[in-house]
């Protein structure tokens, strides 16, 4: 018998930047090895997938309705309705699913998903009219969504050129075509005009916030579900596939135009129109994920604060209540309203998960707290996807040869990871399983 | 001598560059008297580009003009001039930082080739496509 021959081990190459003696050197590593914020576990690779399913669906009519509210109910003085979309905006064919889609990355159909449709027309209590469904409030949480776009308007400059351009010569007179045609025959509302400009040039502003955030989602939607159906084919072989594949995503759309179109009678004014070159990347995700996933605002829930004590910081930059840095237990007092966003997506909650809440703390009891955990978990992943995507963009590869070149990467990461050294950030739980 | 255009014309290995600039109706602008400093990303660097950017790109002739801009400078510099300044304004109107002066880098792209002189302009070609922020 021959004796098994020993093959020598490859030699380890030294590395060419001393470690990072950061608080956060093991993520940071992590991050320069390819890898996520959130640790390559299977459970955390099944509960970041699960919940970007259970995301994708609300999120679905999300974007519709945000487009619906931007280009259709506009300035509705009293929009008792502005949360049913027509059935035009439920077909309005996905941009980037679905066969007419140009870019035919994502699979998945261009009208609203079947369990989305299925939602609206049961819920949680039965079949009945939608009106009945919405006053019962069994139904997709719109104002999650409109949490989101209020974020996003109140924080304003996170870069891009949006909001500056909110401001132009340009944006005000084609808000002022689109308000004089929209109130036409109607002495009421132009006379408020005339007298209060302002407060109308506002409200148009918000409506391109709408616009904005509908078309940002419109993207993400598709991605989610692409991501579910790829792990149920058993795809996916760990977190950073997961991540890599939602920094493609990032780059693949950089270039969607941002825009906001409004309809009146027929007609199409184009409040913001394509040729302002807004994209994607820089006007809408940069900052929705600053605003929204950092940001936000204290939420008037259960947990009261008090800013003469300093408990709300005086700078808008310090302000701390996205997902990031929420305590998912005392519902409804972390920032966005996750008690809304945590109820819409506990309808689509794929089997795997429901399984794992049972076997974890309270079961079943407890469920809207564990998948607000969950979705942290997953929101520390697309944000590591959209630091990764900035250090591919802005800075150099990770198998970079150069010193100065890695040492840039590492300025980058853990400048980055300075972000979190607030003892509200969450990124040292979700290092370990049992943060549930 | 040449043009901008008619230079990476002739290089053979701004195929993508050029088709780009094309789309975007900016050949018209590269061909004017100007004029410019243009960062020339070879075909590789649009290549390295993850599925779909070029494509939603070009689809998109305001948004893929935006990103052009930010390659081109107005008025002709060469290295020795341009690592005098931190950054230059670009096209684009977000600045375009210099890294390094040797090897000569342009925000996170290497300038593989520097100081192309042409009629209106000067071509450094870089091999990375370089984007603002």
């Amino acid at each position: 018998m021959t004796p098994p021959t020993a093959t020598a081990p490859e030699p380890v190459a030294a590395p060419l930047i001393p470690p990072s003696s950061h608080r956060y050197a093991d993520v940071i590593h992590r991050l320069e090895a390819g890898g996520s914020m959130l640790p390559d576990t299977p459970e955390n690779l099944m509960q970041i997938i699960g919940i970007y399913k259970a995301y994708a669906v609300p999120m679905d009519f999300y974007w519709r309705d945000l487009l619906y509210i931007a280009e259709q109910v506009f300035l509705d003085p009293l929009p008792a309705f502005k949360y049913f979309p027509s059935q035009e905006y439920l077909d309005l064919p996905n941009s980037y699913a679905g066969d007419q889609s140009k870019l035919r990355i994502w699979r998945g159909g261009e009208k609203a998903h079947p369990e989305l449709l299925e939602f609206m027309e049961k819920g949680e209590t039965g079949k009945m009219s939608k009106l009945l469904h919405h006053l019962w409030h069994d139904r997709i949480n719109m104002e999650f969504a409109e949490a989101c776009m209020e974020a996003m308007l109140w924080h304003q400059g996170m870069g891009g050129r949006f909001y500056d351009y909110l401001d132009s010569d340009a944006y005000r007179a084609n808000a002022d075509r689109a308000i004089k045609a929209y109130f036409r025959g109607n002495p009421l509302m132009l006379g408020l005009y005339a007298l209060f400009p302002e407060m109308f040039m506002e409200q148009v502003k918000k409506m391109s916030y709408y616009a904005n955030l509908g078309l940002f989602w419109e993207v993400m939607a598709p991605v989610f579900f692409e991501m579910s159906d790829i792990y149920d084919e058993g795809g996916f072989k760990g977190v950073p596939d997961a991540m890599n594949f939602l920094v493609n995503g990032i780059f693949a759309v950089a270039g969607r135009p941002i825009y906001h179109h409004v309809y009146i009678k027929g007609e199409c004014f184009e409040i913001i129109p394509k040729s302002a070159g807004f994209t994607w990347l820089y006007e809408a995700a940069l900052p929705y994920v600053e605003a929204v996933f950092y940001r936000t605002a204290p939420f008037r829930g259960t947990k009261s604060y008090n800013a003469q004590a300093y408990q709300v910081p005086s700078d808008q930059a310090d302000f701390h209540y996205g997902i990031l840095y929420a305590d998912v237990f005392p519902v409804g007092s972390a920032g966005i309203p996750p008690t809304l966003l945590m109820q819409d997506m506990l309808h689509f909650l794929p089997p795997y998960l429901e399984e794992l809440y049972k076997q974890h703390k309270r079961g079943d009891e407890d469920k809207l707290i564990q998948l607000g955990i969950t979705f942290q978990r997953s929101m520390y992943n697309v944000t590591s996807a959209v630091i990764q995507a900035l250090r591919c963009a802005l800075l150099y590869p990770l198998d970079d040869t150069d010193p100065e070149h890695l040492m840039a990467n590492r300025r980058f990461f853990e400048a980055q990871m300075d972000r979190f050294l607030r003892p509200e950030a969450r990124l040292p739980q979700i290092q370990t399983q049992d943060y549930r | 001598m040449a043009n901008i255009i008619e230079t990476a014309k002739g290089a053979g290995c701004f195929g993508t560059l050029l088709t780009a600039v094309e789309v975007a109706g900016l050949t018209g602008a590269l061909e004017s008297p100007g004029p410019f400093t243009v960062f020339a990303p070879v075909d590789d660097a649009f290549a390295a580009l993850p599925p779909g950017t070029v494509q939603t790109l070009v689809d998109n002739v305001p948004q893929l003009a935006r990103i052009l801009k930010f390659h081109v400078l107005s008025g002709a510099y060469r290295r020795e001039q341009l690592i005098e300044q931190p950054e230059w304004e670009s096209l684009e109107g977000a600045p375009v930082a210099i890294r390094r002066a040797d090897p000569f880098e342009v925000k996170n792209a290497t300038v593989v080739s520097a100081d192309i002189v042409c009629d209106n302009g000067i071509v450094h070609v870089i091999d990375r496509v370089i984007l603002p922020g």
